[in-house]
């Protein structure tokens, strides 16, 4: 059975993007077939951050308008042979498709693909209606800050309008050591606000950073993020996974620090 | 788990870099970089009919030149094929 969910947040710049491509490379790393759709018409950026920007043909709108055919424009991942994207038109605008068109696409993938991601613009205009369209649950992406915390919470009242039945909560950008000293939300704090289930937390890394010069997904490699990305993977499947203790890996210096400053 | 990633700290920046100066060329030229394979594979096609093309050695890449009468520079397609041999006649092969 295929499962449609949307990665969505209201306010940009909170990892909408970089939380589809990890989700949807670690869901194909556990073996799922796994599409990504970027919706965001006229600013796509998905194909960057997988690093696929130089395969692309046609696109979303291509198929939509029919000027290909759905196989012509999804594009295979570098590395696993069954993730694939579906990029997003660059010189167009969001009212080249309507939420009906949308579903339909949606709908057509749901033979193929055991999970397909819709990557969410920011906003609540006609680009969230198009990516909730077809949609059987949210990821809702928000990081704990003020702004983004109130935009995740209109964002959660339209989804729940909409219908839409599981909402799940991504806390992204969480650092430890500002929440440890009180100047920073702690997960626990952000999820009780938006009285949503937290599905995953993820620390500000710098090595989101390098993965996105790179475009390499980092999900389950050697970093805290990475395994937090594949957690969350787990969790979407059903699986229940432990939270991971985000102060882990800090390394040795840390707690040398605190040793000291203790003493 | 996965190894680390082609993961060469320090020199991520560049790489960024790099694929930022392509892919804004290929942004305001409003051609899907992908188009430009196909360009390339098809330029290949043709001369293979008057020459044997070294094709791993091609550079095909999109730039911008300035143009009389444009006030901004136009989007330009450069090419270079290195050729081993030119064939003695036209090969009907390709096509």
């Amino acid at each position: 059975m295929s499962e449609v969910m949307v990665i969505t947040s209201g306010k940009g710049g909170v990892g909408k993007t970089t939380t589809t491509a990890n989700i949807g490379t670690g869901l194909a790393l556990l073996g799922y077939s796994v599409v990504m759709i970027d919706t965001d018409i006229g600013l796509r950026n998905l194909d960057v951050v997988m690093g696929l920007e130089n395969r692309i043909i046609y696109n979303l709108v291509d198929v939509v308008e029919g000027n290909c055919r759905m196989k012509q424009a999804l594009i295979r991942d570098k590395r696993c042979a069954n993730l694939y994207l579906l990029p997003s038109a660059q010189t167009r605008d969001k009212s080249s498709v309507n939420p009906g068109q949308m579903k339909k696409l949606v709908d057509d993938l749901r033979e193929e693909f055991d999970y397909i991601l819709l990557d969410c613009p920011a906003g609540i205009e006609q680009g969230f209606q198009n990516a909730i369209a077809g949609a059987d649950r949210a990821l809702v992406v928000t990081t704990p800050e003020v702004s983004a915390i109130r935009d995740a919470d209109r964002i959660i009242g339209l989804l729940e309008a909409a219908g839409m039945e599981t909402i799940d909560l991504i806390v992204n950008r969480i650092r430890m050591d500002m929440v440890r000293r009180g100047d920073m939300m702690s997960v626990e704090d952000v999820a009780d606000i938006l009285a949503v289930n937290m599905i995953g937390a993820v620390p500000d890394d710098e090595d989101i950073v390098i993965s996105t010069n790179q475009g390499e997904p980092l999900v389950d490699t050697e970093t805290l993020a990475g395994q937090a990305y594949l957690n969350i993977c787990k969790r979407i499947t059903g699986e229940a996974v432990p939270f991971l203790d985000l102060e882990q890996h800090k390394g040795i210096l840390i707690h040398i620090s605190r040793f000291l400053k203790r003493a | 788990m996965r190894q680390r990633f082609c993961f060469q700290k320090g020199n991520s920046g560049e790489i960024a870099r790099s694929r930022l100066k392509l892919l804004l060329v290929s942004d305001k030229a409003r051609l899907s970089p992908g188009l430009i394979d196909l360009i390339r594979s098809d330029m290949i096609c043709v001369l293979s009919r008057y020459a044997e093309v070294d094709s791993g050695q091609l550079d095909i890449r999109l730039t911008r030149m300035e143009t009389a009468g444009a006030k901004e520079p136009t989007p330009a397609l450069s090419a270079t094929f290195p050729l081993r041999q030119f064939t003695a006649k036209r090969n009907e092969e390709c096509f």
